[in-house]
C-alpha cells in the first residue's frame, strides 16, 4: 500500500470512530460537520436500492441511484474526486425520499448521508444567482421566522380574497411565471389563519384528560393548511388529549437540512428542543417535519453537548395518525360515505415506517371504502421544495403518481402538506376532480357527523 | 484544491461521434459521472470506463458498436450492474453501453406462454406485470428486484427456484443480437424447441457479454402453480440438515426450492432489514418450498416433515399464510446484502458440488475459515448443491482483502476437487477467470476461446472476462488490490 493509501485508511478509520472535532478533514471533504464514514461502510454495493429510487427509475443513471450516490460520496472521502458541480448534481438531485432505505438489506442510512454531503457542498460552493436568492429569502428569511410566515400567509390571503388573484388569472399576468410556479399558484389552498398564536397555548381535552401532548404546528402546514391543524387539535381533544401549542416553537428545519444548510437547521432544532422541553410526547401531522424531528440526534451527531438532548427529544416524536391508532382512538359511528385512496408520504412510510396506522384510521371510519393505490409509497415529486428546484423531475413523478391514482375515488388522503400541495396540483393539471385531504381531516369530519347526528358532543 | 469551480472538459472525437448517434445528453464522459460505473456488484476489481452511452434501440446499439469497432475502442454492455463476478466491470478505458433504458415489454402472448422484452426489462417486473393473469417468469435471482433480463441472459442466472425450474437458459426462446461487427441477427425460433444447425441460443446465453449484445429477448412464462407450501426447519447440527437435503431429493420429491443458511448467515439476516426471529443458537435452517398441482402438495409436505424429523430437526413448521411465507423469503433473498450489517465487506463465492458431498465440503470450508482467520457464512441453494460461502472481512485492515481472495479461491478449489464447478450462476467474469483452470484443460479452454474469436475476433467486446488471459489476469488482480484496503467488497446480485 502506498503512503497516500495508508494516510487514507488512517483517516477513514478515524472517521469510523468519529469523536467530534471540527478540524479534521476526510479525503476531499474539508469542511465542518464531516460526513459519517460508518454509513457508507454498511453499503456492499448490491444494487437492491436501484429500482426503489425514483430518480434512477427516471434516468437509469448509476450516479442518480442510491448506490451510486453513496459511491460518489465515498469517492470524495477517498480523495478520488472533488467536491464540485459534477458531484453536487447527483447529490442534490436526490429527492431525499428514503425509498432506498426501505429497500436496503443492510439498513444503510442513505438519507442522512446525502444530507451530510449536502452540508459539505454548501460550505464548499455557496449558492449564487437565483438559487442563492431563493435559498436566502425562503429558507433563511421566511421559514425560520414564524412572524414572517404569518405575514406571507396574510399576503396570500389578501391576494386570494381581494380579487387580485382573479385578475391575475384572467389577464394572463401569471403567464410571465415559469410553468411549474404557475401550476402551483393555481392550486394554492384558500389560506386560513395560522393556529399558533390564535389558539391558546393549552387546549383542554374533552372529558377526562388521558394525556398531555404537544403538537408541532409547522410553518407550511400552519400557513397553508391551518384547517388541518385545527382538525388535528379537535381530533386529539375529542379523544381525551390535552393539546399544548408552545409559542416558542418554530420551523422544524427539514428544508434547511435537505438543502445542505445544516447550521440554520441546528438553530431551529435547538429552538424546538427548548420549546417542547416540558412535554413527554410531541405529535406531528406533517410527515416531513416528523421525520426531521426524529432525526435531530443525527443532526447533532458531531456535537457532544447537544446530542443527549437531541436524542431525548427525538424519542418523544410521533406521527399523529400512529399515536391515535396506538391509543385506541374513538371509532366514529356515523357513516361517511366516500371512496378514498391513500398515498404514502415518503417521510411517513420510508422515513418513519408508518404505513399501517393511517390506512387503518381511514378503514375504521364507517362508510369509507378504501381503494389501493399502486406503488403508493413512490414519491409524488414534492419532496420539500424539490418541486421548485427540480420542476422537470418533480413533474415527471407527479404525472406517474396521477396515472396511478384510481379513476373512481373521490378523495386522496395523505399525511404531509408538501404532498397535499403537489397532488392537488396534479389533480388540477390532469383535469381530475379528487379532493386532497389529510388523514386526520377525514376523522375530524366523521366526528363532526357523529355530533350532528346525535345533536350533542359525543363522549369519547 | 477542490474549491475551484469545476471546469467542464470537452468531449473528445470518439465521444463526439457517440453523441452524434444517441444524442448529446445520452453520453457521459466526466470522471464524476463515470466513477460509479467502475464496478458492478463485484467490487474487488475496478476500472474507469472511457464513457457511458445510453441507447434506446437496436439501431442505436448497432451504430454505437460499428463506431467503436472503427475506432478500435473496447466496449461493455451493462444492465443494472448487480452482477457478482465483475462481468460489467471495466478493466479501464472501455465504453459502457447501458441498456437500462431499453426496458419495454414488446409483446405478450399468454396463449403461447411467451413474452418479448427488451434487455433492460427488470426481472421481477415481468412476473408483476402478468401475475394478475395467473402467470409468472420462473428464474428468480435474489437480485430480481433490480436486475435486468438482459443481464440474466448474459450470466445465465439462476435463483432459489432453479432446482425445479432450471436456470435462465431453460426459459429463453429467442434472442435478437447485435454482433461485434454491428450486424443484427435473430436466433432461436419461437415455438420451435430444436432448430437445425448449431444451438446458438445455448451458446449466447451465459456468454457473459463476450459474443454479442442482446437487444430483444423472447422468454417463456409459466402458469402459476395451483398450490404452494413452504417449510422452515431448524437444526442443531449442520450435518443433520445436509443429510435431510439428500434424503428429500432421494425420496423422489423435487421441491421448487431447497435453501440452507448456517448460523453466521442467520446472524446477518437477523441483524438486517427483514428479521424473522430465527433462534440464534441453531446451526442451520432449511427453507423448503413445494409447488404444483394442489392435490399432491400436502403429501409431499408430510413426507418432508417426516424426513426432517427423522434427521433430528429441532423445530419444523409450515408457513401459515402468504405474509409469513413472504417474510421468510425476503429474509433469505436479502441475505447477501444483509452481510453489510455484520461485516464491513464480504466476498461471495459460487461453487457447485454433488449434493451428497455437502457435509464434507462444509467441513473443508470451516477449515479454510480457520486457516485464514476470517469468518465464513454459508447461504446456499442446497437442493442443487450450489454453495455461496460469504467470506467476511474488513478491507480497512491491511491484508484482509488478500486473505479473503485467497480463501475464496480455496473454497472453489474444494468444489472443483469433489467433482463440482467454480460457478453455479454468478458467472466467471473477472473474478473467477483464473480459477477456470481448476476445471478446464488447456485444450478445453482453447476450444472455447476459438468460439469467441469467431464472434468477437478483435476482442473488443467485454475483453478480459471469462477466460484466464496469460499475464493480464494476474495484472488485473494486482490492480484491484490497491483499492482493496479502502473498498468494501462485493454484494448480492444477479445470480444468487
Amino acid at each position: 500500500m502506498s503512503a497516500e493509501e495508508n494516510r487514507l485508511v488512517t483517516m477513514l478509520n478515524a472517521g469510523k470512530n468519529d469523536t467530534p472535532c471540527q478540524t479534521k478533514t476526510l479525503g476531499n471533504f474539508l469542511w465542518d460537520d464531516l460526513p459519517d464514514a460508518t454509513k457508507w461502510a454498511d453499503c456492499v454495493h448490491c444494487g437492491m436500492c436501484l429500482e426503489a429510487c425514483p430518480t434512477y427509475q427516471e434516468t437509469g443513471q448509476e450516479q442518480h441511484s442510491p448506490r451510486g450516490r453513496v459511491y460518489l460520496i465515498k469517492s470524495v472521502a477517498e480523495g478520488k474526486i472533488d467536491v464540485n458541480e459534477a458531484f453536487s448534481k447527483p447529490v442534490f438531485d436526490c429527492l431525499d425520499c428514503r425509498a432506498c432505505e426501505t429497500a436496503c438489506p443492510a439498513d444503510v442510512q442513505v438519507g442522512g448521508l446525502i444530507e451530510e454531503a449536502r452540508g459539505q457542498i454548501r460550505q464548499a460552493m455557496p449558492l449564487t444567482g437565483f438559487a442563492g436568492v431563493l435559498n436566502k429569502t425562503l429558507l433563511r428569511g421566511i421559514f425560520p421566522n414564524l412572524k414572517r410566515m404569518k405575514t406571507l400567509g396574510g399576503l396570500m390571503r389578501f391576494y386570494q380574497k381581494s380579487g387580485i388573484q382573479r385578475i391575475a388569472r384572467k389577464t394572463g399576468l401569471l403567464n410571465i411565471m415559469p410553468t411549474h410556479l404557475k401550476d402551483m399558484e393555481s392550486i394554492l389552498p384558500e389560506v386560513g389563519k395560522p393556529v399558533l398564536g390564535r389558539y391558546p397555548e393549552v387546549v383542554p381535552a374533552e372529558g377526562e384528560t388521558k394525556q398531555r401532548v404537544g403538537i408541532l404546528t409547522g410553518c407550511i402546514m400552519d400557513v397553508m393548511f391551518s384547517d388541518v391543524n385545527e382538525a388535528t387539535i379537535r381530533v386529539l381533544t375529542h379523544n381525551g388529549f390535552e393539546v399544548g401549542l408552545p409559542k416558542q416553537q418554530g420551523c422544524c428545519g427539514a428544508l434547511h437540512v435537505h438543502a445542505g444548510d445544516r447550521e440554520t437547521g441546528k438553530k431551529l432544532a435547538k429552538q424546538n428542543i427548548e420549546a417542547f422541553k416540558d412535554y413527554d410526547k410531541i405529535l406531528v401531522n406533517a410527515a416531513g417535519c416528523g421525520c426531521a424531528l426524529k432525526e435531530y440526534d443525527e443532526l447533532f451527531r458531531n456535537d457532544p453537548e447537544m446530542l443527549p438532548l437531541a436524542e431525548e427529544f427525538s424519542a418523544k416524536i410521533e406521527d399523529v395518525s400512529k399515536f391515535l391508532y396506538d391509543n385506541d382512538f374513538d371509532r366514529p359511528k356515523t357513516e361517511v360515505k366516500t371512496k378514498i385512496t391513500y398515498h404514502d408520504a415518503c417521510h411517513l412510510a420510508h422515513g418513519q415506517g408508518v404505513r399501517f396506522e393511517p390506512r387503518q384510521l381511514l378503514k375504521e371510519i364507517p362508510g369509507v371504502e378504501m381503494v389501493d393505490l399502486p406503488d403508493a409509497d413512490r414519491c409524488c415529486g414534492s419532496a420539500g421544495i424539490y418541486n421548485l428546484t427540480h420542476p422537470e423531475m418533480a413533474g415527471a413523478l407527479l404525472d406517474r403518481k396521477m396515472d396511478d391514482i384510481p379513476k373512481d375515488v373521490e378523495m386522496i388522503s395523505m399525511g404531509n402538506p408538501g404532498c397535499m400541495l403537489q397532488i392537488a396540483m396534479g389533480v388540477q393539471k390532469h383535469g381530475r376532480s379528487e379532493k386532497v385531504v389529510h388523514t386526520v381531516q377525514l376523522l375530524d369530519w366523521a366526528y363532526e357527523k357523529d355530533k350532528e347526528k346525535l345533536g350533542k358532543p359525543v363522549e369519547s | 484544491m477542490n474549491r475551484k469551480k469545476h471546469r467542464r472538459e470537452k468531449p473528445d472525437a470518439v465521444v463526439q461521434r457517440l453523441m452524434n448517434i444517441v444524442g448529446e445528453r445520452e453520453v457521459f464522459y466526466l470522471k464524476e459521472d463515470l466513477i460509479s460505473y467502475e464496478c458492478d456488484g463485484y467490487t474487488m476489481s475496478k476500472g474507469m470506463p472511457k464513457a457511458v452511452v445510453f441507447v434506446k434501440s437496436t439501431e442505436h446499439v448497432s451504430a454505437v458498436v460499428r463506431c467503436l469497432n472503427e475506432e478500435k475502442i473496447p466496449y461493455i454492455a451493462r444492465g443494472a450492474g448487480t452482477g457478482l463476478s465483475g462481468g460489467a466491470t471495466p478493466l479501464g478505458g472501455e465504453v459502457i453501453i447501458s441498456l437500462v433504458r431499453m426496458k419495454r415489454m414488446l409483446h405478450l402472448d399468454l396463449e403461447n406462454r411467451k413474452a418479448v422484452v427488451e434487455p433492460g426489462f427488470i426481472n421481477l417486473k415481468l412476473t408483476q406485470s402478468i401475475s394478475d393473469k395467473g402467470y409468472y417468469y420462473a428464474p428468480d435471482p435474489s437480485s430480481q428486484y433490480a436486475c435486468t433480463i438482459g443481464g440474466n441472459v448474459a450470466e445465465n442466472s439462476g435463483g432459489a427456484h432453479c432446482l425445479k425450474y432450471g436456470v435462465t437458459t431453460n426459459h429463453i426462446l429467442g434472442l435478437e443480437v447485435v454482433l461485434p461487427n454491428g450486424e443484427v441477427i435473430e436466433i432461436g425460433e419461437e415455438g420451435i424447441p430444436d432448430q437445425p444447425g448449431y444451438d446458438l441460443l445455448g451458446l449466447l446465453t451465459g456468454s457473459e457479454g463476450t459474443l454479442g449484445i442482446v437487444t430483444k429477448i423472447t422468454v417463456k412464462v409459466l402458469k402459476n402453480p395451483e398450490g404452494k407450501k413452504t417449510v422452515l426447519a431448524y437444526y442443531d447440527d449442520i450435518n443433520d440438515a445436509s443429510q435431510a437435503v439428500s434424503e428429500i431429493i432421494a425420496a423422489g420429491i423435487i421441491p421448487a426450492a431447497l435453501e440452507m443458511m448456517d448460523s453466521i448467515a442467520i446472524e446477518g439476516v437477523e441483524s438486517a432489514a427483514y428479521p424473522v426471529g430465527h433462534p440464534r443458537d441453531i446451526a442451520a435452517f432449511l427453507l423448503i418450498e413445494v409447488d404444483g398441482i394442489a392435490a399432491g402438495i400436502d403429501d409431499q409436505i408430510d413426507e418432508i416433515l417426516t424426513v426432517c424429523k427423522h434427521n433430528n430437526v429441532r423445530e419444523v413448521k409450515v408457513a401459515k399464510d402468504e405474509a409469513e411465507r413472504g417474510l421468510w423469503w425476503a429474509n433469505r433473498k436479502m441475505g447477501f446484502g444483509a452481510m453489510g450489517a455484520i461485516s464491513p465487506d464480504y466476498l461471495v463465492q459460487d461453487g457447485v458440488i454433488p449434493r451428497t458431498r455437502l457435509p464434507e465440503v462444509l467441513g473443508k470450508i470451516a477449515e479454510i475459515s480457520k486457516k485464514y482467520e476470517l469468518r465464513i457464512a454459508n447461504i446456499f441453494h442446497a437442493g442443487d448443491g450450489n454453495l455461496h460461502p460469504l467470506i467476511l472481512f474488513d478491507a480497512s485492515i491491511p491484508g484482509q482483502s488478500e486473505r479473503a481472495a485467497k480463501a475464496g479461491s480455496e473454497c472453489l478449489k474444494v468444489c472443483a476437487d469433489v467433482g463440482g464447478s467454480i460457478t453455479g450462476e454468478h458467472g466467471v467474469g473477472i473474478e473467477k477467470s483464473a480459477e477456470m483452470r481448476f476445471i478446464f484443460s488447456d485444450a478445453e479452454m482453447t476450444a472455447q476461446t476459438n468460439i469467441r474469436a469467431v464472434f468477437n475476433p478483435e476482442d473488443l467486446l467485454n475483453p478480459g472476462k471469462l477466460f484466464p488471459q496469460p499475464g493480464q489476469c494476474v495484472e488485473i488482480k494486482q490492480a484491484g488490490q490497491g483499492d482493496r484496503s479502502t473498498v468494501p467488497v462485493n454484494a448480492m446480485g444477479r445470480g444468487d
